[in-house]
């Protein structure tokens, strides 16, 4: 399996994937999809009765307008960013063994009155500053006059076979690398092909029917039914594939492809040294 | 009630742009541009915004 990166920006990703099948392809989209591991907050302590404010000598009801299940799910689904060297699974830290310590878990806290909309930008992370949620305006809640919102929020690694709050990827997908071939001799350049495109994929230039943007062919085929003399065949390489992705933001798609190759080596390690045992 | 943390079909974190997409509505902005503009290519993610009402200010009197 050859690789060759196309794209590789923080949170989107083109790669042309050669000299493999697509069991292979797949497998490596399934892996980016659920087996690569995120940070993503999973206990949250909401606090119950009253908060004061000494300050302006004001009492704070602890509700909201949203149950608090909904802003628990909502903060679960906030991109945390993370470093997969620094951080262990929480079952399996060596250090506290599930207990919960700074190798496996990060503690935020938010403390918010009202009236105000309350933003992923205001978790304020115990301790590092630089764990901060990625993307800081995302709304949460909003707060009236006399609402006011303190959590404490425990984020941890897992994967989305756990829960898709844990997928690090969305958009993963791969198609066969199109090919075209035109038979310029029967070719009489009337453009009905190019008028059917969607994605501008053909055009003609100096008398002559030109392929302008290969990859973008999504195999839809209405220049080949268009064509009145049948000059264009449309087919796709069983050998070479284009696989797309893109990042929450957690990780970047870089990090995320490293992980991802890792462990799907790891994978197929596990499976010669099982089938050696027989 | 409040806009979705991320995309129901795709998992694109899309709550982050909403209030940017809010304001340049307001300003009169075609809905269609300002989500090319904003990187919300996919019809999945582009209905959250669509079909998106915002209820909060409405539930929150009770």
């Amino acid at each position: 399996m050859d690789i060759e990166v196309k794209i590789l920006k923080d949170r989107e990703a083109k790669l042309l994937v050669s000299n493999t099948n697509p069991p292979m392809v797949n497998a490596l989209r399934r892996v980016l999809i659920a087996d690569v591991p995120k940070l993503a907050i999973e206990d949250i302590e909401f606090h119950l009765g009253t908060i004061g404010d000494e300050m302006e000598d004001k009492e704070y009801e602890s509700s909201a307008p949203l149950f608090d299940e909904i802003i628990a799910h909502r903060l679960g689904m906030l991109p945390i960013p993370t470093d997969l060297e620094l951080f262990d699974f929480r079952d399996r830290c060596d250090e506290c063994e599930g207990e919960g310590c700074p190798n496996c878990t990060i503690i935020y806290s938010l403390n918010k009155k009202g009236p105000c909309t309350v933003y992923s930008g205001d978790l304020i992370p115990v301790g590092e500053n630089d764990l901060r949620p990625v993307d800081d305006l995302i709304p949460l809640v909003k707060l009236d006059d006399t609402q006011a919102l303190l959590i404490y929020a425990t984020a941890e690694l897992g994967t989305a076979k756990q829960h898709a709050k844990w997928q690090p990827t969305n958009g993963v997908a791969y198609k066969y690398y199109p090919e075209i071939e035109i038979d310029q001799d029967s070719c009489n350049l009337c453009g009905e092909c190019v008028e059917s495109c969607p994605k501008e994929v053909l055009d003609i230039e100096d008398e002559e029917l030109i392929i302008a943007d290969l990859e973008g062919c999504k195999f839809c085929s209405l220049c080949e039914e268009v064509c009145a003399p049948g000059a264009i065949d449309v087919s796709g390489r069983e050998d070479k594939f284009i696989l797309t992705f893109e990042t929450d933001g957690s990780l970047t798609s870089e990090e995320v492809l490293k992980e991802g190759l890792q462990i799907l080596k790891g994978k197929f390690d596990e499976i010669a040294e099982m089938s050696e045992s027989i | 009630m409040m806009i979705p943390v991320r995309c129901f079909t795709c998992g694109k974190v899309i709550g982050n742009v909403y209030e940017v997409y809010k304001d340049r509505l307001e300003q009169g902005e075609d809905p269609g541009e300002v989500l090319d503009d904003l990187g919300i290519d996919r019809y999945c993610c582009r209905r959250m915004f669509l079909s998106h009402q915002d209820l909060i200010d409405d539930v929150m009197k009770y």
